[in-house]
């Protein structure tokens, strides 16, 4: 309960509800379209230091080995699951519950940088591989996407005018947040602690403000999302989009739990799996399923699943992490 | 002054590739690529400060040629924009200095 307060009031989420509200009441606040990219790019750059840094510090076992493997796999599983289920509770077709399936396995990095200061608020440790989770969790589900798509078959007899052969493939693998995640986390590894200590003010004390910042941009996004997509989603669609991160929590749990991983590290796996991805998936979509309509998808992951992982899930995701360990 | 067409195509900003490389391979001679603000559409109101991954936004090509160049560029659009959210028109302008086109 005490977790739960603590997340729930923390500045960070508090401005992300500021937003929501704001925008939902149709507020003209916003902020600029430049300063939140590159304000994203800063968290990126932040968590990727950070986490490379805390890997130098030790070497690379089996144990974390097993971890990113687990990354990899929930990534590949979880749109499997999330497909039959919107199949079966939705009427979205084969490309539009494919499409949405794909976001529900990949991840939502910012849900992760708040999972990360959740964490931190409830006294418990996170290691730094957990950054390398999230980025080898970016993209194994699209992969999964567009095989449950192309089992329907095509309804296109001809290639899309203009595509190029690789298209597709920079845009899943180089794309800006697995670039400057993976890049920053090399980095911060190469590094070390001692080589990073010169930009340490940069990254780790201004971490925290520009987090509240950032999440309140998230916040009104999410609320303009949510007032102009509304009506495209139906009742069950919606649904999907809450009790789908808590079966996927309850899954990467058990992955947790069979590998034996700390609280902290637990905790940031468990949220990774339930968050839903709304930068590097949908952009691939557009350009892989361009039938699947983003309305759909990108209402659900941004105006649904986030606001609900930020201010619901995350407290439960911790919590469920302690339990796993005996600590609940 | 002699009579062109002007191509106004109004699509998402991902596809804007595709539609650029049919503009060159058809031998257009120039085109220009303008962001748009926000609109309407499909019951949905959108503005390019929604979508983080700016998945969502629309921009707008603007391409003149003469009728024997944008004839093939519309069959191809015609593809283009049976995949991807965009609307395409052309209209009939009068320009300065044809050789440019």
């Amino acid at each position: 309960m005490d977790v739960a307060l603590s997340t729930l009031l923390s500045p960070i989420i508090l401005f992300f509800a500021l937003g929501m509200v704001a925008a939902l009441l149709r507020s003209q606040m916003s902020v600029p379209e430049a300063i939140a990219k590159g304000m994203a790019i800063y968290l990126m750059m932040a968590i990727g230091l950070k986490g490379g840094v805390e890997m130098s510090k030790n070497p690379l076992t089996t144990d974390v080995l097993l971890v990113l493997l687990a990354g990899i796999i929930l990534s590949f599983l979880i749109p499997l699951i999330a497909f039959v289920f919107l199949r079966l509770s939705t009427k979205l077709d084969r490309v539009d519950a494919a499409a949405t399936a794909a976001h529900y396995g990949s991840i939502s990095i910012v849900t992760f940088v708040a999972a990360t200061e959740a964490v931190r608020l409830s006294g418990l440790d996170s290691s730094g591989h957990l950054v390398a989770v999230a980025a080898l969790m970016e993209t194994p589900a699209i992969i999964t996407a567009l095989f449950l798509a192309s089992r329907g078959g095509s309804t296109r007899t001809k290639p899309v005018a203009g595509s190029e052969q690789g298209e597709l493939v920079r845009e899943v693998f180089l794309n800006a947040s697995i670039v400057v995640l993976v890049g920053a986390l090399a980095i911060g590894w190469i590094a070390g602690e001692e080589g990073t200590a010169s930009v340490q003010p940069f990254f780790v004390d201004l971490f925290q403000g520009v987090l509240c910042l950032f999440l309140l941009d998230m916040g009104l996004s999410a609320g303009r999302g949510l007032r102009q997509g509304w009506r495209q989603l139906s009742f069950a669609t919606v649904g999907f989009g809450i009790y789908m991160p808590l079966i996927s929590s309850l899954i990467a749990a058990s992955f947790a739990f069979v590998l034996g991983m700390p609280a902290g590290d637990a905790a940031l796996l468990i949220t990774l799996t339930a968050s839903a991805s709304y930068i590097a998936v949908p952009a691939a979509m557009r350009l892989a399923l361009p039938e699947a309509k983003p309305s759909i998808y990108l209402t659900l992951s941004l105006g649904v699943t986030f606001p609900f992982n930020v201010t619901i899930g995350i407290p439960i995701y911790i919590y469920l992490a302690l339990l796993i360990t005996g600590q609940g | 002054m002699e009579k062109h067409l002007r191509i106004e195509l109004i699509i998402e900003r991902m596809a804007h590739k595709r539609a650029c490389r049919v503009l060159e391979t058809a031998g257009m001679t120039g085109y220009t690529v303008l962001p748009a603000m926000a609109g309407y559409g499909n019951s949905k109101r959108w503005n390019r400060d929604t979508d983080l991954s700016a998945s969502g936004d629309m921009v707008v090509i603007i391409s003149i040629g003469d009728e024997e160049k944008v004839r093939p560029v519309m069959d191809e659009i015609g593809n283009l924009l049976g995949a991807h959210i965009g609307v395409v028109t052309v209209t009939e302008v009068e320009v300065l200095r044809p050789s440019r086109f």
